[in-house]
């Protein structure tokens, strides 16, 4: 007998389109209070997709930078509007936004987004038409090859070399230095690229890698990875994690009743590892906590309570400002001062001030002149310390009373 | 005795095709109507129109006294529309048991009464209905419709594709249905000796018209008419 | 060579965390083999679910078992809501992917609206516990999500079985004009069988709210590994579906135990390419 195959009915066809289009959100704009001709800076963040948590802190990281910029002088006295678009954590709707910005809403610049994929995407577009592009979160430095592409955060140009060494600097402090070690990376190419340089220092200095496991990007049981380690039971646990990854190896493992001796995780959701009841004495890279002597930073403690007010009134569970935020408002900080200290819109203006100037950011005094654009590395570590991440390496960014706790 | 069935003035068909047009027919509590006529001339079509599965276009269809042509299907086969399709149709993915239960429905006609009345289907009962041969898918066709407990039980060329043999038991099936039982039927049917006997009137369609209507038995008797219209030598 | 104990280890965890496969596979199964509706927004219905256990555990103080009587009937009622737009609009297995992926980025937006992008964790004292069997370590959570899942899927297959309801529905899957003509009203079937899947997935959400860390597209992790386990388990078989679950869960497991566990998700894939070309009649 008939069944209901056949052709799509226009109708049906409407329905779904008429939903569809609820997904695609219009365009945020940050606005300054009107006073002459804007300065039109446009970006995008994944406001959604699976990116979507760290775009919220880098939303409003830019919000209060450009209220902040607005308070001074603005962009060579005129005031400073942030075009913000969404690129749903997807490179190629970067790219295509990205291109968009530029030719059609015609900003005079543009301020990079987060996460190497949609930066790659933003570079191609932004080497295409010249314009300056600054990022905060591209975990692969020798990959930022356009001459007009800056790091807005200190990785230095050869993250996996100096970053593993920073760790194990740390860890040969410790009263029983770790002898053995598992790592465990995501496959994603950034964490992959800093887990395979951590490998080779750690064998260099003669500490012994038990396992090197790799799992896939959205791996969603742990349970036998944790198995392996359990059994493996290495002194010191290097994970290369995105995300909530961390929370779900610590989780698998306390399943099977261990908890590992000294462990490391790569890029994690602060706030979820900080606040599991598994994440007590896990270690972590950062450039800057609210802590001392950070806070003393000029403008840090005035942007880090901005932060809270604005984080708890969008409902955000956790309010305290860190790296991730930092990052965006080293970015800002880094368009200001070029700006301002070449008088000029000009990308090549920009870019060429850069490259002959420090400038002062949140993360302190900053150089673009090494090779990709790259200065000092200036990596530290972190560590949960009663549900909070405390700055324990090197020994003078720690607060008074604050040390490394090993095993 | 009231009729239990009474069309009037039918026209149907599928799409934009007109099959049948004014035809109407009646037919009371008990009686078995046999509807013969030559291939295309709209016997499936007036039999898929009492079940409700083609386009009505104009008439009435009565079914002891109330009309139920502008109802779906599924009502229909509750106010006691049984249905045996010429395709059989067995639900292949259902045991030969769940085809019978799957629309039973309460009455005389309960599923050991159904297997009582083919034992075979109750030595087959826990098979899936795509493992049946030809004969045994007519008998739970056959079997499925008496167990929705019809008022009137409408088959569509049930001897078409059997071997003469199964042909010979089905005939006694339909047999002690329509005469033992006393159901009320039509049976659609191109071996128009086999099915008279049968039943108690026939009538003969004809380019989607009634051309002749009248007892079995005299039609049976009138071999000119059967050669007429049928094509059926007398023998 | 992996120990006995790391490969009986990694099986545990993997027909544990197949029974999650096997949950979520379960209303999609049902929808998918027997209403031909591809239902995609199953996913964002469970995390919809997940976080009112959140919100009603974290702010309110219920407990998940609790808040459960009342997110699953209310998951239910959106089952038929979502069957009226199929009804009304007609609308078929291919146009229903469309409209149901739609529906679930409304979903997903709605989400991230209210309970932002952000990760959500409901912290319980219970979510991590497990017992020892042996050298054997059993979560209890998991294993009662299993227990949950067999009683589901084994209570909707007899339902099918043996129930009028559950062969009418399985006739109709067949052929629904047939059966309409011998009575069996497909329509009201459909929206109790939409109810059903939605409720399933109201369950599976509860369960997603005490294991996992919430996050708005988190909905979308599933939907590969489910959709290899509803055409592994059969569409429409609740007990297939289940075992097929368990099934992939254990050989991702054991791929990652012995091999790379960057191999787990090929294995899933690989799985249902040599089930689709062998076809073996067990399954």
């Amino acid at each position: 007998m008939t069944n209901r195959m056949g052709a799509w009915r226009r109708r049906e066809i409407l329905a779904g389109l008429a939903a569809t289009a609820g997904m695609l959100a219009a365009p945020a704009i940050v606005r300054a209070a009107p006073s002459g001709k804007p300065v039109k800076i446009g970006g995008t963040l994944s406001l959604t997709g699976f990116l979507a948590q760290t775009a919220v802190i880098h939303k409003i990281a830019s919000e209060i930078m450009v209220e902040e910029i607005n308070v001074r002088n603005g962009f060579l006295g005129r005031p400073v509007e942030f075009v913000l678009l969404d690129d749903q954590s997807k490179p190629d709707v970067a790219r295509s936004l990205y291109e968009k910005l530029i030719t059609v809403d015609k900003v005079d610049l543009i301020q990079g987004p987060y996460a190497t994929a949609p930066i790659l995407a933003a570079m191609g577009v932004a080497q295409r038409y010249g314009k300056v592009i600054i990022q905060n979160s591209m975990g692969i430095p020798k990959m930022q090859t356009y001459e007009r592409a800056f790091p807005a955060t200190p990785f230095g140009s050869e993250p996996d070399k100096t970053y593993p060494n920073v760790i194990l600097d740390a860890m040969a402090s410790l009263p029983t230095p770790p002898k053995s070690m598992v790592v465990l990376t995501s496959k994603f190419p950034s964490a992959q690229f800093m887990a395979l340089g951590m490998k080779e220092q750690a064998e260099k200095r003669g500490v012994k890698v038990l396992m090197y496991l790799e799992y896939e990007s959205g791996n969603r049981d742990f349970g036998a990875i944790a198995a392996r380690i359990k059994e493996a039971n290495p002194d010191f646990l290097w994970v290369g994690s995105l995300g909530l990854e961390s929370n779900q190896v610590l989780e698998s493992l306390r399943k099977l009743d261990y908890a590992p001796k000294n462990h490391f995780h790569l890029y994690p959701a602060p706030g979820p590892l900080a606040l599991s009841p598994d994440g007590n004495n896990a270690l972590c890279s950062t450039f800057l906590e609210p802590a001392e002597p950070f806070m003393s930073r000029p403008g840090v403690a005035r942007i880090a309570g901005e932060f809270k007010e604005k984080a708890t009134k969008a409902n955000l569970p956790y309010t305290t400002i860190d790296a991730q935020a930092a990052g965006m408002v080293s970015q800002w900080q880094m368009l200001e001062a070029a700006v301002n200290g070449s008088g000029s819109l000009d990308d090549e203006k920009i870019a060429a001030w850069l490259k002959k100037n420090r400038v002062t950011t949140i993360y302190g005094s900053l150089r673009f002149d090494g090779p990709f654009n790259h200065g000092d590395a200036s990596q530290l570590i972190k560590q949960v310390q009663d549900k909070e991440w405390r700055v324990v390496w090197p020994k003078e960014f720690a607060a008074p009373g604050v040390a490394l706790k090993g095993a | 005795m009231a009729d239990l069935l009474a069309i009037e003035g039918l026209s149907a068909g599928y799409g934009r095709a007109v099959v049948l047009s004014d035809v109407s027919l009646r037919l009371a509590e008990g009686e078995a109507l046999a509807v013969l006529g030559r291939n295309g001339v709209g016997k499936t079509t007036l039999i898929d129109s009492i079940v409700g599965v083609t386009r009505r276009i104009s008439g009435s269809i009565l079914l002891g006294g109330r009309d139920i042509a502008a109802l779906p299907p599924e009502q229909r086969a509750a106010l006691g529309v049984g249905w045996v399709p010429q395709e059989r149709n067995i639900f292949r993915s259902l045991s030969v048991e769940e085809n019978i239960t799957a629309v039973a429905r309460p009455g005389p006609w309960s599923l050991q009464r159904v297997f009582d009345f083919f034992p075979r289907l109750k030595e087959r009962r826990h098979q899936a209905g795509s493992s049946l041969s030809g004969g045994e898918q007519q008998m739970l066709a056959i079997g499925r419709a008496l167990a929705t407990n019809p008022r009137l039980l409408l088959l569509d060329e049930p001897t078409e594709g059997l071997a003469p043999i199964i042909v010979e038991e089905l005939l006694r099936v339909l047999t002690a249905l329509f005469r033992d039982e006393g159901l009320t039927g039509i049976i659609v049917e191109q071996q128009a000796r086999k099915i008279l006997p049968i039943t108690h009137r026939a009538l003969i369609l004809e380019r989607g018209q009634v051309v002749h209507a009248g007892a079995s038995g005299e039609l049976l008797a009138d071999a000119a008419m059967l050669e007429r219209h049928l094509g059926v030598t007398a023998g | 060579m992996p120990s006995a104990t790391l490969l009986g280890q990694a099986l545990i965890s993997g027909v544990l965390a197949g029974g999650m496969y096997g949950l979520l596979a379960l209303g999609l199964s049902l929808s998918w083999g027997l209403l031909r509706l591809v239902n995609l927004s199953h996913f964002a219905l469970a995390f919809l679910a997940a976080y009112l256990t959140y919100e009603l555990g974290t702010n309110y103080h219920v407990a998940p078992w609790w808040s459960a009587m009342l997110i699953v009937p209310a998951m239910f009622a959106m089952g038929l809501a979502q069957h009226w737009i199929f009804d009304k609009f007609k609308v078929n297995e291919l146009a229903s992917l469309l409209i149901t992926f739609s529906f679930a980025i409304i979903l997903e937006v709605a989400i991230q609206l209210y309970w932002t992008a952000d990760y959500r964790r409901y912290e319980t004292h219970y979510s991590t516990m497990s017992f020892k069997v042996g050298p054997f370590y059993i979560p209890v959570l998991e294993l009662i999500l299993c227990l949950v899942a067999g009683v589901l899927a084994w209570g909707t297959w007899l339902w099918l079985r043996k129930t009028y309801v559950g062969k009418a529905l399985r006739a109709a899957a067949e052929d629904a004009d047939i059966a309409a003509a011998y009575g069996v009203d497909h329509k009201k079937l459909a929206y109790l069988l939409s109810g059903m899947g939605a409720a399933y997935a109201g369950i599976a959400g509860t369960f997603i709210a005490l294991i996992a860390t919430l996050a708005p597209a988190q909905i979308w992790t599933w939907l590969g590994v489910v959709f290899a386990v509803v055409i592994i388990g059969r569409l429409g078989n609740p007990l297939g579906a289940l075992f097929a679950g368990m099934l992939i869960g254990a050989s991702e497991s054991i791929a990652m135990a012995v091999l790379s566990p960057a191999w787990a998700p090929v294995v899933s894939f690989s799985l249902l390419i040599v089930i689709l070309l062998w076809d073996p009649e067990w399954l």
